[in-house]
């Protein structure tokens, strides 16, 4: 049976528990989750609302001969972000904004395309169907020029909205998979159950999953598909169950961060992220953790600040003698990304983090976690996750 | 023919090098203003049936011929008109006057002929062209011409001071108001907006003279500055303005007389017959041939030598339509020696540029054809630029207008539809795509017209410390920073009015990158053939004025319409 329990003593998980009990009592004392202070999940009538008021303000614009103009806040722009501990890095609440304007030549064609796409979600939003980005791009792939346009302009429209992409009926592409304890149901009534040989792919609407169920003590983040799968080989998902096991396959998508948040939403277990000791790796890290700058302004549905590093980290490096020839050179654009990590504000309230990454800056060398193969083959998941999960080697 | 018209171009020609030779011992590079009188005082001839007796006045309005020495004048003037089958009279300060020319001192001259009523038409024709070719370069002048047949009088005034010009060098300016070289009704309502010519100089280059030529005692060179346009102003676009029918040339020599006195007995220069001697038109996708309409009867500038463009099919109705773009070109031809030039030695210049003008231009063909073509491809290319411009705006403008309707269409809320077909004033929603189209269109015309004057302002900026351009600019400051509008970041944070370098850097960068760019030469490096740019001060009257207000709420560069680039 998929749920028979193979796993370790009930003792191996001992730290854990503490570490979720200390979790919870956090929690409790931050008194329960912080108040979602970005977009919020608006019903069908509330987004064609806020989509003909948009009309409404445009064709008024017009009726007294006045140039039609967006106004988008700057997602990406720095001074428009706070970093809060409880919540990570979101938007602040009066922000610098931009005009696309309708009689600029610069701006004017991005006007239409607002326009575009706003009648597109209108469309979808109406007729409660669902599209992928993707799916937009390739309405017209020749008007939208690239999927990079589209992608902005979506987040754009959300920003401007203040509504989630998933109410504005736009869902992404998942590229995440996720494999052990969890079973649910998704939105067409498909029962999912994680725990099989291979792993299933994060579902495209995260919002309409229900009956969410496990038993697993914890959630282990997976930067790299190729470490995924090697523990999926090496049956990690049994010898610890009961346990889940997710990755983004690198930058972690929209899907792959809202099923890591509606995760610990709903069972408040404690999650750990086992990256390479790359600034590459710790970047990916902090986005589960804190946010990213582009979608800031929907940190309060993404972000985890309750995840912890598990590995690989660079202290491990000396303190489990890895062999100096599997290291690799910091190259200039890691030094560049390193310091990029550092100054950030996030940084200031993870001294441990801090440490790790000032260990990684001296040596000026890093190691992926195909690092430990050359103890041995299995040695990631059978001594070094092991020992990392029962003696609370996480930071 | 030695009629009134040759008589009184010649003579103002006469009076012009004269009056230009003079100033410029006073102030080199300044431009020639005054006031000249031509009256033609037309009586049945007593002596010959259906014969005119024509009094020709020439006459300035106030001292601007100071130093003439009256008896040397009319003895010069006598030998470069000695076809003239009258005799050239004097008046001065003492001898009466007519009393239609009021107030016309210090002197006048006379002359009588006979003419057949048909050729006095003609002549006053030939006379009023040249005497719009004049003021188009020589704008500062203003000439009172009236013809009065049998008592009946009929008088015009020609004058460009207060237009907006495009200062060349060695005291001259090109008038860049449209109206010169285009007949507005035909562009409708577009009249309505950008009202101005935007030159484009090609570099100077230096004539080489044939042996023969030279033989006849040139000393010194002669250098041509082509000037490229497209009329009407190529941003402000309309659906019949997205193709270029025809080419207009305009030939100039020194002191900015025109070189070819148009005439319909005088064919046009032959050189020119071959429309693609000194213009590739191919690399265009343009077929040229030569346009024979001599009209003279009409109230423009006309051209020396005037192309149309054929249709590939060759389809002649498609020749006969007079919409479309212009392709102005104004070929300058100024002369300079190490010395003061004489007036008689410029006269001579003048008179060997017009007879042996082929010869000229066809020894230096090649260089000729360099010069040409780059100002030709620059002007054409703001055509191309403009007509991709415009169709990149009418794709948005089309999207967005589809997108609004998509919307409002498919709406289930009689609310929000009713609003909008009030707000817009729209019955259904038929009439409101049309009037939402024709808003956007609206909006982005203004915004069109805004650059427009705003180029032209950066075309004819001053020099710095100029009190009239440092009201404007607080005028312009003042208002852009009332127009900044949001808080925070504005898109268009990269208009600023700037110096006169960032202007003039902005006109380089419109026009060519070539090193020998007389733009560039003519913004301050020491070149000896080119004056540095300098400002306009004359406005024309009401239009700018609208113009201007409208410019004042500019914020955003227009310019970037001629650049790739993604928006934000």
């Amino acid at each position: 049976m998929a749920f028979a329990p193979r796993g370790p003593e009930a003792s191996f998980f001992q730290v854990l528990d503490q570490h979720r009990a200390s979790l919870l009592a956090a929690l409790r004392k931050g008194g329960g989750e912080p108040a979602g202070g970005g977009t919020r999940l608006a019903t069908s009538s509330e987004v064609l609302a806020a989509i003909e008021n948009v009309i409404q303000d445009i064709i008024t614009s017009l009726a007294r001969n006045e140039a039609p103009a967006f106004t988008i806040d700057n997602r990406s722009s720095w001074e428009n972000i706070k970093f809060e501990d409880s919540v990570g890095l979101h938007m602040v609440s009066h922000c610098t904004t931009r005009k696309i304007k309708s009689d600029s030549p610069k701006s004017v064609k991005t006007f239409a395309l607002i326009l575009k796409i706003l009648s597109m979600i209108y469309k979808l939003v109406q007729s409660n169907t669902y599209a992928t980005k993707r799916d937009i791009y390739y309405t017209d792939s020749q008007l939208f020029g690239n999927q990079t346009v589209v992608d902005n302009i979506i987040n754009d429209i959300s920003c401007m909205l203040k509504v989630p992409r998933r109410s504005l009926h736009i869902l992404s592409t998942s590229k995440g998979l996720i494999a052990g304890d969890l079973r649910y149901i998704e939105e067409d009534g498909t029962k999912v159950n994680c725990a099989c040989a291979t792993a299933v792919a994060v579902p495209s609407n995260i919002q309409g999953i229900q009956n969410l169920i496990t038993d697993a003590k914890f959630l282990l983040i997976v930067e790299k598909d190729a470490t995924f799968q090697r523990l999926l080989d090496d049956s990690f998902c049994t010898k610890m169950s009961p346990c889940i096991m997710v990755t983004g396959k690198g930058a972690p998508d929209l899907n792959t961060r809202l099923l890591v948040k509606k995760l610990w939403d709903t069972f408040h277990i404690p999650i750990f992220t086992l990256v390479d000791a790359d600034p590459h790796g710790i970047e990916i890290m902090c986005i589960y953790k804190y946010g990213s700058m582009a979608m800031s302004f929907e940190a309060h549905n993404l972000t985890v600040p309750a995840i912890r590093w598990l590995g690989l980290l660079p202290s491990d490096i000396k303190r489990l003698n890895i062999p100096k020839g599997t290291l690799i050179p910091l190259t200039k654009q890691d030094q560049m990304k390193l310091d990029s990590v550092l100054k950030r504000p996030y940084i200031t309230c993870q001294p441990f983090w801090r440490k790790e990454m000032e260990i990684m800056a001296d040596s000026k060398m890093k190691a992926e976690i195909q690092a430990l193969t050359f103890l041995s083959s299995d040695y990631l998941s059978r001594v070094y996750l092991p020992n990392k999960l029962k003696f609370g080697g996480w930071i | 023919m030695e009629g009134t018209a040759v008589a009184v171009c010649e003579i103002l020609k006469y009076l012009i090098i004269h009056w230009r030779c003079e100033t410029a011992r006073i102030s080199k590079g300044a431009l020639l203003e005054g006031e000249l009188v031509i009256s033609i005082e037309a009586l049945n001839s007593k002596h010959q049936a259906n014969t005119l007796h024509c009094v020709t006045t020439i006459a300035s309005a106030g001292s601007i011929f100071g130093g003439l020495v009256l008896k040397k004048i009319l003895k010069e003037i006598q030998s470069i008109l000695p076809g003239l089958s009258a005799e050239l009279s004097w008046t001065s300060e003492e001898t009466s006057y007519s009393q239609d020319v009021s107030g016309v001192t210090p002197f006048q001259m006379i002359f009588e002929v006979h003419e057949k009523p048909r050729t006095l038409m003609t002549d006053s024709l030939v006379i009023k062209n040249f005497l719009r070719k004049v003021i188009t370069v020589l704008p500062k002048i203003r000439f009172n011409f009236s013809v009065k047949v049998n008592g009946i009088l009929s008088m015009e005034i020609f004058g460009a001071e207060n237009e907006p010009t495009l200062n060349l060098s060695n005291g001259i300016a090109l008038v860049v108001n449209h109206q010169h070289y285009v007949s507005t009704p035909k562009f409708g309502a577009t009249e309505l907006l950008c009202s101005r010519i935007h030159p484009v100089l090609g570099h100077p280059v230096m004539l080489f003279i044939p042996d023969d030529v030279a033989k006849m005692g040139l000393l010194g060179e002669l250098i041509l500055t082509p000037a490229a346009a497209l009329c009407p102003c190529p941003k402000v676009f309309s659906n019949q303005l997205n193709r270029i029918s025809s080419a207009s040339i305009f030939l100039y020599g020194p002191s900015g007389l025109p070189l070819i006195l148009l005439n319909p007995e005088q064919p046009t220069s032959t050189i020119f017959k071959d429309t693609s001697y000194f213009i590739n038109w191919k690399k265009h996708h343009l077929c040229m041939v030569p346009n024979l309409d001599f009209n003279l009867d009409r109230d423009l500038v006309l051209p020396d030598v005037s192309y149309q463009v054929e249709s590939s099919e060759g389809d002649q109705t498609q020749n006969m339509d007079p919409q479309g773009q212009t392709l102005l070109l104004f070929l300058f031809v100024d002369f300079h020696s190490g010395f003061p030039v004489q007036k008689m030695e410029l006269w001579g210049v003048h008179t060997l540029l017009t007879t042996h003008l082929s010869a000229i231009l066809t020894e230096s063909h090649s260089v000729v054809q360099d010069s040409i073509q780059v100002a030709v491809d620059q002007a054409l290319e703001q055509h191309h630029h403009a007509v991709k411009a415009h169709q990149k705006l009418q794709a948005s403008l089309s999207v967005a207008v589809n997108s609004i309707m998509s919307i409002m269409t498919g709406s289930t809320s009689s609310s929000f539809r009713k609003t909008c077909l009030q707000t817009l004033q729209a019955a259904d929603t038929q009439e409101f795509g049309t009037k939402l189209h024709k808003s956007f269109h609206e909006i982005t015309q203004n915004r069109f017209l805004h650059h427009c004057s705003r180029e032209v302002k950066q075309q004819l900026l001053p020099e710095k410390n100029n009190a009239e351009q440092s009201t404007e600019d607080a005028h312009e400051n003042s208002s852009l920073e009332l127009l900044a509008g949001t808080s925070g970041q504005v898109e268009n944070k990269s208009l600023k009015r700037g110096s006169l370098r960032q202007g003039v850097e902005e006109t380089r960068a419109f026009r060519s990158p070539r090193a020998l760019n007389p733009s560039e030469a003519a913004l301050g490096r020491a070149e000896p053939t080119a004056a540095p740019l300098t400002p306009s001060r004359n406005r024309t009257g009401p239009r700018s004025g609208l113009e201007d207000a409208l410019w004042l709420q500019e914020i955003s560069n227009l310019s970037e319409w001629l650049s790739p680039g993604s928006a934000s």
